[in-house]
């Protein structure tokens, strides 16, 4: 080994820069590690294939030292779980050890989102002291609760939408607490996956935790701190910068949501700060609130997406934010309001607030996107295995038009990222249904100078006997807006296709009764259009026709598109 | 000398053509190495060839063997300039191409752009007709529709068109339905099929092989159709064979049905080379790492085996999709980070390296032909670790001027002193590096101190003591041929195929049956295949390996089967061989049923590899090769006077410490205080890891 000149006591007085860089690069490179390990073990496809997951590096303070891949709801979601760990263990006199695993999925209690999703942290002990968190956190199936699948629309507790882990030890000084596991699985109604996905959360903040302690251990702690630390500055100084040069000012922004409520925001642009204050908000009464470090996720993001979109993301790009909630809202509730459908809620803010700055930002940001995770849960029993199956995932949709080009088509909503739709063969195979079509939804709307990417249009056709849909659509009333101009996209929306050619909508339904040679069709929307359609030169018009995006008639109707002349 | 001991080596690159002549005198045993270079000419790239094998004067007659490599097929991709191309699909599936996978890499990014397809909307067409996912029909074939369609493409002036139809990996029936249809209505166009090239299920990913590999055909054709007839023309009877990506060589007549095959064959020469090098040596654990001009590539060697994969992707990264290509391909982790990557320094003060590179133009600074960003071989240079006087080869007069002048702009940046900046450069260059090295190690559960490290390319020798002290490895080869190692990778090849199979059943006691069912009929569609082209697939050996999951997981593991396959005696050892490997990747097994998911043929045959002779030692004695001294900066170890010894005068036997320099042609090995370097009975060179 080559003896690095940077021993404690020089660090002491002046750190190489080179070490500090090295040092942050590894941070990003062990939650990339982390995250592979975590995906490949994965029992749950909506885990290792929608990639609902996520890793982070947390310093001992519970700041964000390093996101990983994932979904971006996650990313900024696991320093929140691992500073409660730290509050909690120090308010309560709890000792933590090396080789200890915390558990939360409580968002009353650390857990950010809502029970389905489980948060593991893992503290990295170098000389006695606690010098990093290593953290990841993943969907699971079924924890429990009054629905299969934990999420039910006509919940109004968080104690109907399963079991609660409050931040505990599910592994201490390296041994798993059975009884602890044995609780978790007898409340689970799919207890292999939760224990097979249970096992890869772990094996992921082990590794993780291994190579943070690695690094600690080479450098020295101080250096290590000093890189965390300088980090963090780094990530602050980014958003700085570009803050510089958004426009200035207080914005405001309300609309109605399809359930009736009205959601409103302000956002304030300053030199030196963005304050996003969603305090004038309703509480919703079913499942659809989202815990204050949810909402806060929304603001996060957007404000990275306005000011520095790149890849490296920690807690310092997030210190020029103020956030502002109201308790008792459906952006800060209390306990024990129901939070299960969180992931549709923190996408409407996340929509709200986008449209809120698209107004004052068109240069910058795109037309509205179909905003839904449009999450549909089927289940029944495998024709073939007589096994009974059960899978939720989100649906792909269109996203708005930009300044610069169309929208695109086909892609998940704005809170995932990484995440791969599941293909018709493998699903075929593993839920014994038949995918009869995917292909890009024909229905009209998002025309624009540039138009709307397309959402999609998906058959599922039962082959079973008997089976259940449940499904939770929004921006099925109002569809995607347009900017600057462009028509407004087209909604979500799901049909089920009776064998006697009866055909029902829905947008929000739970445990719906499929049977034999039903189909389900699934129809997300067409982002919304950017700028005027009179202004959409005549050969993106010619094109889309000619790839049939277009008929001639709309192109007439909408673009005053005329075929005899140029 | 008889013809059969000439073998050559031939490689397309992007701006130079290759040549690698290897020829064994019968009497003395002594083998010769030659080699040259020409720019590559293209659109007609195979002039280059036969003007480098006329310039190297290499008589076409006495070569016996040729092995080709080539980057055209991944050019004609990243240029987008292959044929114009039409897509046959399923009903209701037309739109997969476009849809992909849905994922989002740069999720902040709210106006990325997918990969734009390689065939647009209007030429993707849609015939009725369905497979379930065991491969029986639902729905017959219509082929009605198909006439139609071949006209619509013909008006369209498609020159190529890919054919994939939903589940076509469990039964290809209605594929070939298709693919004969065509051929009778359009006996014109090249088509190809997906199921000639995986029979692996992902219905999104098996298209994008089908169409990639149809865009490249017409050139592929025209390519190997030209290069086999002007060789022919040259007198040249001896074997044509064509790098694969999966480290082995193929005949012209099986690459021209499949050429999407040969699109990484550059880098899997190398970590062929890297592996029949450890066979050469004894040593069955190696990781291999080739370090460019733009790039550095490493892969992991177990047991000999190199890591053949069937879910490679183009053009991915942090903020790209990509595409995906579902053929055989070397388990390669590439980053951008070579000789000419650029050091420069982000608006907020932090120092990179890469992934942008100066290339071959304007190049490094120190070239003089008007770069002006300092790049890693500018640092090397400042650093004393590559001979300003001697650079490339004695070849070109490095311009210290300009390299200490970008230096010093950068270290005023970055508030540091030139020779701080230089270090840093190196050590960030390193420290990526060592990342790329730990994802094929540690990330897959193998500890690279359990491993050698056979490093080459231009820039292999100059890094590889100091990345192999990071990560505790004892021991460092730079081979004998580093600079044209792909090229010595090639001759050392064997025909090769991989067949990838998707195949479900649970690992129980019917198993075995079904195992052998499956891995008989690869067998016979092997030998087959071979027949069919003239070969003897008496010849042939075969490895098989399967690949397994636990129950409702979804990645797989692979593992190499017994001679014998799966017998009723061998389940357990065998579900042990999967728990082990599983285990040693992520850390736990777990008590439930485990599935076969896929079958992994390899059929391979040896066609006439060169076989290596000693070198003989002439008794020179260690000084005569010492060129001279010369203070180094061996970064983290401190600033030394190194000994520098010419590579060319260096031979078997002869040992010594570092800190120590050889200069060679191709390549320089920068040997670190502490450590040993020798030179083996082959030429090699064998740094031994030591501290200083």
């Amino acid at each position: 080994m080559s003896a690095y000149p940077l021993s404690e006591d020089q660090s002491a007085v002046e750190f190489d820069p080179f070490t500090i860089e090295i040092i942050q690069n590894s941070l990003q490179a062990i939650c990339d590690e982390m995250f592979v390990a975590m995906r490949k073990t994965a029992m749950s496809s909506i885990i290792y294939e929608v990639l609902d997951m996520g890793t982070a590096v947390v310093d001992p303070h519970g700041n964000l030292a390093s996101a990983g891949a994932g979904i971006p709801l996650f990313v900024a979601g696991l320093d929140k779980a691992a500073a409660f760990v730290i509050q909690k263990c120090a308010e309560q006199g709890i000792v933590i050890e090396p080789g200890d695993v915390f558990a939360t999925n409580d968002p009353y209690n650390g857990g950010v989102t809502h029970l389905n999703d489980v948060a593991f942290v893992m503290p990295v002990f170098v000389d006695g002291e606690i010098v990093a968190w290593a953290a990841d956190i993943a969907h699971w199936n079924d924890v429990g609760g009054m629905v299969p699948g934990s999420m039910a629309t006509t919940a109004t507790e968080i104690y109907q939408e399963g079991l609660r882990l409050p931040g505990v030890k599910i592994v201490a000084r390296g041994e798993p607490n059975e009884p602890l596991i044995e609780v978790m699985k007898v409340n689970s109604r799919m207890p292999d996956f939760l224990e097979g996905d249970m096992w890869a959360g772990i094996a992921a903040v082990r590794v993780g935790a291994r190579r943070l302690e690695e690094v600690a251990n080479k450098y020295g702690v101080k250096t290590f701190n000093e890189a965390i630390s300088r980090y963090l500055d780094y990530g602050e100084r980014m958003t700085r910068k570009a803050l510089v040069d958004l426009p200035k000012g207080r914005f405001t922004h309300s609309e109605e949501q399809d359930s009736g409520l009205v959601y409103a925001c302000v956002i304030e642009i300053r030199e030196d700060e963005f304050i996003v204050d969603v305090r004038n908000n309703p509480l919703d009464p079913g499942p659809h609130n989202l815990s204050r470090d949810a909402s806060l996720l929304a603001a996060q993001l957007l404000l990275k997406a306005v000011t520095d979109p790149g890849p490296t993301c920690n807690g310092g790009n997030f210190r020029p934010l103020t956030f502002l909630t109201q308790k008792g809202t459906v952006f800060d509730p209390e306990e024990p309001a129901a939070q299960g459908f969180y992931y549709e809620a923190v996408l409407r803010l996340y929509d709200l607030l986008w449209r809120c700055l698209a107004n004052e930002l068109p240069h910058l940001m795109p037309a509205g996107h179909y905003a839904s995770m449009c999450a549909t849960v089927l289940g029944g029993t495998h024709p073939d295995t007589g096994r009974p199956y059960a899978f939720v995932e989100p649906e792909l949709g269109g996203w708005g038009g930009s300044i610069d080009s169309d929208g695109t088509n086909g892609m998940f909503s704005g809170f995932h990222g990484v995440t791969f739709n599941c293909p018709a063969e493998i699903n075929e195979a593993r839920n014994g249904l038949l995918v009869d079509r995917l292909e890009l939804n024909p229905d009209l709307g998002g025309e624009g100078r540039h138009r709307g990417g397309k959402g999609i249009r998906m058959d599922y056709r039962i082959r079973a006997e008997e089976g259940f849909m449940t499904s939770f659509f929004t921006r099925s009333k109002f569809p995607p807006w347009g900017l600057v101009g462009g028509n407004d996209g087209s909604p979500n929306y799901v049909e089920v296709r009776r064998v006697d050619g009866s055909v029902e909508r829905h947008s929000s339904v739970t445990q719906l009764k499929l049977f034999r040679d039903d189909v389900v069709r699934i129809v997300t929307g067409n982002g919304g259009g950017y700028g005027d359609p009179h202004e959409r030169p005549r050969e993106s018009v010619l094109d889309d026709i000619k790839n049939g995006y277009l008929t001639e008639e709309r192109a007439q109707a909408v673009y005053g598109f005329n075929t005899t002349t140029r | 000398m008889t013809a059969a001991n000439v073998r050559v080596a031939t490689d397309v690159g992007g701006t130079f053509t290759d040549l690698a002549y290897f020829e064994t005198d019968v009497e003395t045993g002594e083998q010769r190495v030659r080699t040259a270079k020409v720019d590559t000419t293209p659109p007609d790239f195979e002039r280059g060839v036969l003007e480098l094998l006329h310039k190297a004067d290499v008589p076409f007659s006495e070569i016996g063997f040729l092995a080709h490599g080539t980057t055209v097929i991944i050019n004609a991709i990243t240029e987008r300039k292959g044929a114009k191309t039409g897509l046959i699909t399923t009903s209701g599936f037309r739109d997969v191409l476009e849809i992909a996978r849905g994922d989002r890499p740069n999720f902040f990014d709210l106006v990325y752009r997918k990969p734009v397809p390689f065939v647009p909307r209007h030429l993707r067409r849609e015939l009725p007709g369905r497979m379930n996912y065991h491969g029986e029909e639902l729905v017959p074939l219509d082929l009605s529709g198909l006439p139609d369609i071949i006209e619509g493409f013909a008006e369209e002036s498609v020159d190529a068109i890919a054919v994939c139809l939903l589940h076509s990996y469990a039964n290809e029936a209605h594929e070939v339905a298709v693919l004969e249809e065509v051929r009778r209505l359009a006996p014109e166009i090249s088509v190809v099929a997906s199921h000639q090239i995986t029979r692996q299920w992902r219905e999104y990913e098996r298209t994008n092989t089908a169409v990639l590999s149809a865009y490249v055909q017409p050139i592929a054709d025209r390519y190997l159709n030209n290069l086999n007839n002007s060789l022919k023309d040259g007198g040249f009877d001896g074997s044509l064979y064509i790098m694969q990506s999966n480290c082995g060589i193929d005949t012209v007549e099986s690459t021209r049905q499949t050429p999407i095959t040969m699109i990484e064959s550059g880098p899997a020469s190398g970590v062929w080379g890297a592996a029949e090098l450890g066979r050469l040596l004894g040593i069955p654990n190696v990781l291999a790492l080739d370090i460019g001009g733009t790039t550095a590539k490493c892969s992991l060697i177990e047991d000999g085996q190199v890591k053949i994969i069937s879910d490679y992707w183009i053009e991915r990264n942090q903020a790209n999709s990509g595409y995906p290509i579902l053929a055989p391909v070397v388990d390669i982790v590439e980053i951008g980070n070579g000789g000419g990557s650029i050091a420069w320094v982000d608006d907020l003060g932090k120092l990179h390296v890469g992934p942008q590179s100066a290339g071959a133009n304007p190049g490094p600074v120190a070239y003089g032909r008007g770069g002006t960003e300092p790049t890693t071989t500018d640092a090397n240079l400042a650093l004393g670790r590559i001979n300003a006087d001697y650079f490339c080869g004695g070849t070109m007069v490095a311009d210290m001027a300009g390299v200490n002048k970008s230096l010093a702009r950068l270290a005023d940046t970055l508030a540091v002193s030139s020779e701080e900046a230089a270090r840093g450069i190196v050590r960030i260059a390193n420290h990526n590096m060592i990342n790329a090295l730990k994802l094929v190690s540690l990330n897959r559960g193998y500890d690279p101190r359990d491993f050698t490290l056979v490093a080459f390319g231009g820039g292999g020798g100059m890094h590889a003591n100091a990345l192999a002290a990071e990560l505790q490895i004892k021991q460092v080869i730079i081979p004998a041929e580093s600079a044209v190692f792909s090229a010595w990778g090639m001759v050392m090849s064997d025909l090769r195929r991989d067949y990838f199979k998707t195949f479900l059943c649970d690992l129980d006691n019917d198993a075995p049956t079904k195992l052998k069912e499956a891995f008989v009929a690869l067998e016979s569609q092997a030998r087959g295949e071979f027949s069919s082209e003239g070969l003897d697939p008496g010849m042939l050996n075969f490895l098989c390996f399967a690949r397994f999951r636990y129950r409702n997981q979804e990645h797989s593991t692979e593992v190499v089967l017994p001679d014998d396959g799966v017998t009723a005696e061998n389940l357990l050892e065998i579900r042990e061989r999967f728990e082990v490997n599983y285990e040693r990747e992520y850390t736990y097994r777990l008590p439930t049923v485990v599935e076969v998911v896929g079958l992994h043929l390899v059929a391979q045959g040896e066609v006439g590899k060169l076989a290596l002779v000693e070198k003989r030692a002439t008794g020179r004695k260690l000084s005569e090769a010492v060129k001279g001294r010369r203070q180094v900066d061996f970064d983290v170890d401190g600033s030394f006077e190194a000994v520098l010894y010419d590579g060319a005068l260096l031979e078997p036997g002869m040992s010594f410490a570092g800190p120590a320099i050889i200069e060679a042609a191709g390549a320089t090995v920068v040997v670190n205080p502490g450590s040993q370097a020798s030179v083996d009975q082959f030429g090699n060179v064998v740094v031994t890891i030591g501290t200083a």
